[in-house]
């Protein structure tokens, strides 16, 4: 029993129009579904359905969806999540286009997360016979998936539990204000596959989206996807950088919308038995932005 | 060509078609405290002392409610001035100059800055 992977985020945007561009023309997802007011989006290296739906209206998160790995993980996931004292629903099959059904979970933090074992596959662009390396019709940047997400939450402590004790997440890494036991709980990293962060957690207000992440192969990827952003006049936060927490290089950067994204490469791998790492506060600004060591005001004043 | 000019500073700065307040002072290098720049965080929000501004492209309720703009509060990174307008920043900001080497055409008064501390109430 597991949770496999980030599978979906559900963003609202506030023009469907300028998203569809940002996220297919300069990102270069794919359209592959619409419903009034709503398009879903993939990347090429994925093999399910979609991984991004855009809503029009209004800005953040509506939802994150996990995959789970088999049917009955449903049902123990929903005692747990029920025996943490969370409100939990169960969803039908087609109330998320080609999402099986699941459970709705909300975080101790407002945000909504749906649990499915199931999507409609509708394969990579590079297929799994004899496959290429990568499709020859990119479009921009051509991220090949999503990755994962930070969130804002009030409770860390309690946030960071439910992730733990619930979902059987991992923190790879923790900020901390100190090391004493009086020490607070400022960040949190967590995985379920064998990246550094499938989920991260941020204190900060309830429900508030901070960023969610496509992954990119490399440094050089990287630098790129900043030079399309220049040519498509993308608002850029901050990058091409490295942050020392997951060791991974990033640009930060806004969707027309003004939700916050990341092109994210490299990173350690994780596995069950690894051990977590502590960041202490006065290093933080390291630990977010490891070349400059400088926090900007951006970084914890903007959420979506 | 409508301006902006900015409470307190002598300041001001003629609109390209279409370009909003922050786009326009940040093109003659001035700078204050902004986020995002695409309507979605509500950091750069000023106060709309005189004049009127245009939103062409949609913000989100959640970021600048009816009772902000009742209250005459702007979205600067969004809010297309369709008249002269007059904006106050937020007190705990100020307006600095960051390209000196922007300001010396295209503005109809002097591109100077009070010292700090001389911004008038």
């Amino acid at each position: 029993m597991s949770v496999m992977r980030l599978g979906y985020v559900h963003a609202r945007v506030t023009d469907i129009d300028d998203a569809l561009s940002h996220y297919c023309h300069t990102l270069g997802m794919q359209k592959v579904a619409e419903e009034p007011g709503k398009v879903f989006l993939k990347a090429w290296d994925e093999y399910d359905h979609h991984s991004v739906v855009l809503e029009e209206g209004g800005v953040g998160l509506v939802k994150l969806g996990y995959k789970v790995e088999r049917p009955e993980d449903i049902e123990t996931y929903e005692k747990r999540a029920q025996a943490f004292g969370a409100i939990t629903e169960r969803m039908s099959k087609g109330e998320n286009l080609a999402i099986s059904d699941g459970l709705r979970i909300v975080l101790p933090s407002d945000h909504v997360v749906e649990l499915y074992h199931e999507a409609e596959q509708t394969g990579t662009a590079t297929g799994t016979l004899n496959p290429d390396a990568w499709p020859r019709d990119l479009v921009g940047v051509g991220v090949p998936r999503i990755d994962h997400a930070l969130i804002c939450c009030e409770d860390m402590e309690t946030s960071e539990r439910f992730f733990k004790e619930v979902l059987d997440f991992r923190p790879a890494e923790r900020l901390v204000t100190d090391q004493s036991d009086d020490g607070e709980l400022i960040g949190s990293w967590l995985f379920c596959t064998n990246t550094p962060h499938d989920i991260a957690l941020i204190k900060g207000p309830n429900g508030k989206l901070h960023h969610f992440a496509f992954q990119l192969g490399d440094w050089s990827e990287i630098l790129k996807a900043g030079d399309l952003f220049a040519m498509d006049d993308v608002s850029v936060d901050i990058g091409p950088t490295r942050h020392g927490i997951t060791r991974g290089q990033t640009i930060y950067f806004f969707d027309p919308s003004g939700n916050r994204n990341e092109v994210f490469a490299g990173g350690y791998q994780t596995f069950p038995d690894f051990p977590t790492i502590t960041w202490t506060n006065e290093q933080l600004a390291k630990g977010i932005f490891y070349i400059s060591r400088e926090l900007n005001d951006r970084f914890t004043a903007v959420v979506t | 060509m409508p301006t902006v000019a900015v409470e307190g500073y002598d300041v001001e700065v003629e609109i390209q078609p279409g370009e909003p307040i922050l786009g326009a002072l940040c093109r003659r290098g001035y700078t204050y405290k902004f986020g995002c720049r695409r309507g979605g965080c509500g950091v750069c929000k000023v106060l709309l002392v005189s004049g009127q501004v245009a939103y062409p492209k949609a913000v989100a309720e959640t970021v600048l409610p009816e009772s902000d703009r009742h209250d005459g509060v702007c979205l600067s990174c969004r809010a297309v001035p369709v008249t002269d307008v007059v904006i106050r920043l937020d007190a705990e900001d100020q307006l600095r100059r960051i390209g000196i080497f922007l300001l010396d055409s295209g503005i109809k008064s002097a591109p100077g800055l009070p010292a700090k501390g001389t911004k008038v109430e």
